[in-house]
């Protein structure tokens, strides 16, 4: 059978599927179905110092090939998950990543100083798409200087590996996974939503303004898994509208160490673990020994 | 809970709009109770979400589920024909707790019927309902309950009281004074608001059931929430801590 584990800052996973943030509650959610542990690793809902109440309703919306929502990253806070959740992984053995975010420079770093290395978190995963209340809303991960100032500032108080997460909409994603790297950044993950508006037909009106999610946005994460793992060297795990095993193999040879699945998981709640198992039966049929084989295959295409 | 295929075995209009939907299950699907939902899907059919629908019925393998067609998914839904496959996950959410000691009095509008009708059953003739719609033509959603004697309300007085349900409700809350009473409910909001507006004064019990925008079903998403009055955590999901709600505890 062919290995599908994979190595991640010293850490062997048993897969290199994850679920992407916010898409898998607190991974306790998913247990009638099947074991979390099925996963490489949790991504955990994204993470604030302070819990997060989140917004109003309407927060999710239809799309045609995919979905728009507005959830407002509500959380139990840093701390309660820690609480509430970490005993759950650690008797599972199930190594974490934890996602987390802020609304000033201050809340990020204050968020990564509470966490504190555990051999269960694999790396931290910074969510760059949040607005910058002081810098008048606009998001923390639009400009190469922005990005480098706060992952530089967040390296400066952790030891655990950091994933800095891009948001797609930017003027060259490139600059900024170079500016994330330059800072420090262990690793990329790419990409989060897409800003995007839903249209209510029925009562005229823009009903939410959120982010676009599915396979619509594959394409694009492609291409910015593509682009950034020609121009930088560290692991690049590759999130957007990635609905099969087949997908998930257009990103490991499009440069990808790993994936994650979101949107997936509510149209096939086994979506997850029938990924694991068909990208385990593609390296047997197509006499692959390791997944890092078919890593950046298409890059020379 | 989980994800079971189904064959459907009928699909026929009950009234105008509304439709009843009859699918043999593959496998069991456990203890369905009272409230709880599925989230269902044709595959490939067009829609890219599941939709959440109550569970009407569930015995012998036989799911079956009530619904109006108010958009897209429900219009798709209206045309698949017998032998078509859906995806069914659930059982889904909390569902309604019954408290012998109580005297049970359901309210139901509209569709809402769909989503009590299966605790009606349940309580077989205790619990004194009151439907309400707006003409004679969707009286035919009530075929199942119509042996528990139901009051009606119509809003155009094409049938039973003229008026909404709430005003024929209000009638009767006199008689109900001094007794254990506990309201179930399950309607559009604009009905569930007027029904804690009447009942405020008499701090009666009442359990919701609500309905929310769902993306996962399942408190994956954190998409579907309804605002409580736990201040620190205000927004609960309506999939998991919900489809029914203490009515005093959430914020409408
Ligand atoms: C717990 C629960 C139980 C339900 N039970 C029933 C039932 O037994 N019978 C029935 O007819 N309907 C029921 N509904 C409502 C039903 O889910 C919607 O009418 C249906 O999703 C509409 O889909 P559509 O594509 O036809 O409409 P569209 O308006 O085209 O749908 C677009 C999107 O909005 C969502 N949506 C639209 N209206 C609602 C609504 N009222 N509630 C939740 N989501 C909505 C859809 O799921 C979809 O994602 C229930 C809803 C919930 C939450
Ligand atoms: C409901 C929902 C909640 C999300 N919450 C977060 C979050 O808290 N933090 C984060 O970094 N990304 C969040 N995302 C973005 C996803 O992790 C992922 O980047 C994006 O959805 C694209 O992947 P997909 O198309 O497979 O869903 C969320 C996405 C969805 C749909
Ligand atoms: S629909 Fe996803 S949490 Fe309720």
């Amino acid at each position: 059978m062919g290995n599908i584990s994979i190595k991640l800052f010293g850490k062997t996973l048993r897969n290199p599927v994850f679920n992407a943030s916010g898409t898998l509650g607190y991974g306790v959610e998913i247990e009638p179905l099947w074991s979390v542990e099925t996963m490489g690793a949790y991504v955990t809902k994204g993470l604030s110092i302070r819990p997060h109440h989140g917004n109003p309703t309407p927060r999710v919306w239809e799309e045609r090939h995919g979905m728009i929502n507005s959830i407002g990253l509500q959380n139990v806070g840093v701390d309660r998950f820690f609480d509430t959740y970490l005993p759950f992984f650690r008797k599972k053995r199930l190594p974490i990543i934890v996602n987390f975010f802020g609304f000033t420079e201050d809340e990020y770093v204050a968020c990564a100083e509470k966490i504190k290395p555990d051999r269960l978190i694999v790396a931290l995963e910074m969510n760059l798409s949040c607005p910058n209340i002081k810098a008048g809303g606009i998001s923390f991960g639009k400009e190469p200087s922005m990005v480098f100032k706060i992952v530089k500032k967040v390296k400066g108080v952790t030891k655990i590996p950091l994933f800095a997460k891009l948001t797609p909409e930017v003027k060259n994603i490139v600059d900024i996974a170079k500016a994330a790297c330059d800072a420090g950044a262990d690793g990329l993950t790419l990409i989060n939503t897409m800003p995007a508006a839903a249209f209510d037909a029925k009562k005229k009106s823009i009903p939410l303004k959120g982010g676009l999610s599915g396979p619509v946005l594959k394409p694009i994460s492609l291409r910015a898994v593509h682009e950034c793992s020609k121009a930088v060297s560290v692991p690049i795990i590759g999130v957007g509208g990635i609905m099969d095993a087949m997908d998930a193999v257009s990103f490991f040879m499009a440069g990808a160490r790993a994936v994650q699945i979101g949107t997936a998981t509510f149209i096939d709640p086994y979506a997850i673990p029938k990924i694991i198992k068909e990208i385990s039966d593609y390296l047997d049929a197509n006499g692959i020994k390791k997944i890092d084989d078919i890593v950046r295959t298409a890059h020379g295409k | 809970m989980d994800d079971i295929e189904g064959k459907i075995l009928s699909n026929s209009s009950i009234a105008p709009g509304y439709h009843l939907l009859r699918i043999r299950l593959s496998r069991s699907m456990g203890t369905v109770r009272p409230g709880q939902f599925i989230m269902m899907k044709i595959p490939d059919g067009g829609v890219f979400l599941r939709r959440p629908f109550s569970i009407y019925d569930y015995q012998q393998g036989i799911l079956t589920v009530m619904y109006k067609i108010v958009g897209k998914g429900t219009e798709q839904l209206s045309k698949a024909s017998k032998g078509t496959s859906v995806l069914t996950l659930g059982p889904l959410g909390r569902w309604f707790t019954v408290d012998r000691r109580n005297i049970p009095v359901v309210i139901a509008g509209g569709i809402g019927f769909a989503g009590i009708y299966s605790l009606i059953k349940k309580l077989q003739g205790k619990a004194s309902i009151f439907f309400g719609c707006s003409s004679k033509e969707e009286i035919p959603l009530l075929r199942d309950a119509v042996r528990f004697d139901p009051l009606i309300a119509t809003l155009d007085g094409s049938y039973g009281f003229k008026g909404n349900v709430v005003q024929l409700f209000k009638n009767h809350l006199k008689g109900l004074k001094g007794k254990n009473v506990e309201i179930f409910t399950c309607g559009p909001v604009n009905m569930v608001k007027s029904i804690k507006g009447l009942i405020v004064p008499h701090k009666i019990p009442c359990q919701v059931l609500l309905e929310e925008r769902m993306a996962c079903g399942m408190g994956l998403c954190f998409g579907c929430v309804m605002k409580t009055t736990d201040a620190e955590e205000p927004y609960k999901r309506v999939c998991k801590e919900g489809p029914v709600f203490n009515l005093w505890e959430i914020s409408l």
